[in-house]
């Protein structure tokens, strides 16, 4: 667990301070979580593409969110910044919607399945075994793999771009994300 | 049901990040609800997503941004009900997965012999457009070329072409390059939900039909 918030800060534990929003609507909690998160989830949407008051709005719908979504939030499938990106990433499809007069008029096309209460219990165990699987598969994964992971599709940079910033040919650059893909769902596959 | 033909993995990514348009998503998030193994693969994208957020170069937020923020949360209603529209009832939606019957779902056209397509209203943000494709058993392929891509997911029946036999929760991925001649399944009509981009170009005397049709 934990992959994913383990970085040169993660002295804290997110996933707790989510739990203490859920519980008992603690607001130091939700503030630690708010200083931590906002300015990263706004320079995210700005390395990304959005422009800063897009950016700024997002951040903020995307905490007000991490608040009324804090019970769904389940530490043991995933971890606390996936979550929040996951969060993040529907505010931002959300918002291109509203931003047309059809999108306004029409209904949001939910991403992923909330959590639901009325999962079986087999259900529940399988999803806490994807949740180690992936993090098993992700630690696999080599730097180089990860990184044009990253650059391609998280920061979602142009091939030529990348090429420039690895110092490597572009031929290399697409083959290299194409093997970092093949590996990564090899991983998934074969994990247990 | 086994699912055996999957979307490529960068569909896939791109799915997790939020990348598609309107009309891919909806089409990629039908087979990964279906999908446990591409469930398990946009998981870990997300989880990478995460960890690059996290380590994202902090730019900070507007001033009073914390105090706006609690604003909209003690002013949002406090569990509001969740009222769902009852639905008209229509007989062929009414078994499809969730995400496809949280659309809205225009009238049926009628494209070929034996087949028909219901247009799928989005908000008009992306490229591409989604349709329900419903091909009766033995429905003759028009032949046809298109410069964009296409994304098919089986919802019901079954159809074959070259690349193998696609069922209910298969994916198929289609480019310019492809001109498969499909043959719907004979256990009955096959319904697919599609998504494509680009131009149609019909072949012979068809050619006229403006209707969006797919290489099904």
């Amino acid at each position: 667990m934990a992959s994913a918030s383990r970085g040169p800060k993660a002295t804290v534990d997110w996933a707790e301070l989510i739990g203490r929003v859920a519980a008992r609507g603690d607001r130091e909690a939700f503030k630690a979580l708010f200083e931590h998160f906002a300015p990263r989830i706004k320079g995210f949407l700005i390395k990304t593409g959005c422009n800063p008051d897009e950016a700024e709005e997002i951040a903020q719908s995307t905490m007000v969110s991490v608040w009324t979504k804090a019970a769904q939030f389940d530490p043991s499938t995933a971890g606390a910044a996936a979550w929040i990106f996951t969060i993040a990433r529907n505010q931002r499809i959300d918002a291109a919607r509203k931003a047309t007069r059809e999108g306004r008029l029409s209904k949001e096309i939910v991403l992923d399945e909330e959590a639901d209460p009325t999962l079986a219990a087999d259900q529940i165990v399988s999803r806490v075994e994807d949740a180690t699987r992936v993090a098993a598969a992700i630690e696999r994964l080599s730097v180089e793999q990860s990184t044009v992971i990253r650059l391609s599709f998280i920061e979602e940079r142009p091939h030529s771009e990348i090429a420039a910033v690895l110092g490597l040919p572009l031929g290399t650059v697409k083959s290299r994300i194409r093997l970092a893909m093949n590996r990564l769902r090899d991983l998934l596959d074969d994990a247990t | 049901m086994t699912i055996s033909h999957h979307p490529p993995e960068d569909l896939l990514a791109d799915f997790a990040t939020g990348a598609l348009d309107e009309a891919e998503r909806l089409v990629v998030g039908v087979h990964v609800a279906d999908c446990h193994r591409c469930r398990r693969f946009v998981r870990a994208v997300e989880q990478l997503a995460g960890a690059s957020l996290d380590q994202a170069e902090p730019v900070a937020m507007g001033a009073g941004a914390f105090d706006a923020v609690m604003a909209r949360i003690d002013r949002r209603p406090q569990s509001a009900p969740v009222v769902r529209e009852v639905a008209e009832v229509d007989p062929e939606l009414a078994d499809l997965p969730e995400m496809v019957k949280r659309c809205k779902i225009g009238k049926r056209r009628r494209v070929a012999p034996g087949i028909s397509m219901r247009p799928i209203m989005l908000s008009g943000t992306g490229k591409s457009r989604a349709f329900l494709l419903r091909s009766e058993p033995g429905a003759r392929m028009l032949e046809h070329t298109h410069s964009g891509n296409e994304l098919t997911c089986v919802l019901k029946g079954s159809f074959s072409h070259l690349g193998g036999y696609y069922g209910p929760g298969d994916f198929d991925y289609g480019d310019d390059e492809v001109d498969h001649r499909p043959v719907v399944g004979d256990e009955g009509p096959c319904l697919c939900l599609v998504a494509m981009t680009g131009d149609l170009r019909m072949h012979g005397l068809l050619g006229r039909i403006i209707s969006p049709f797919v290489r099904l």
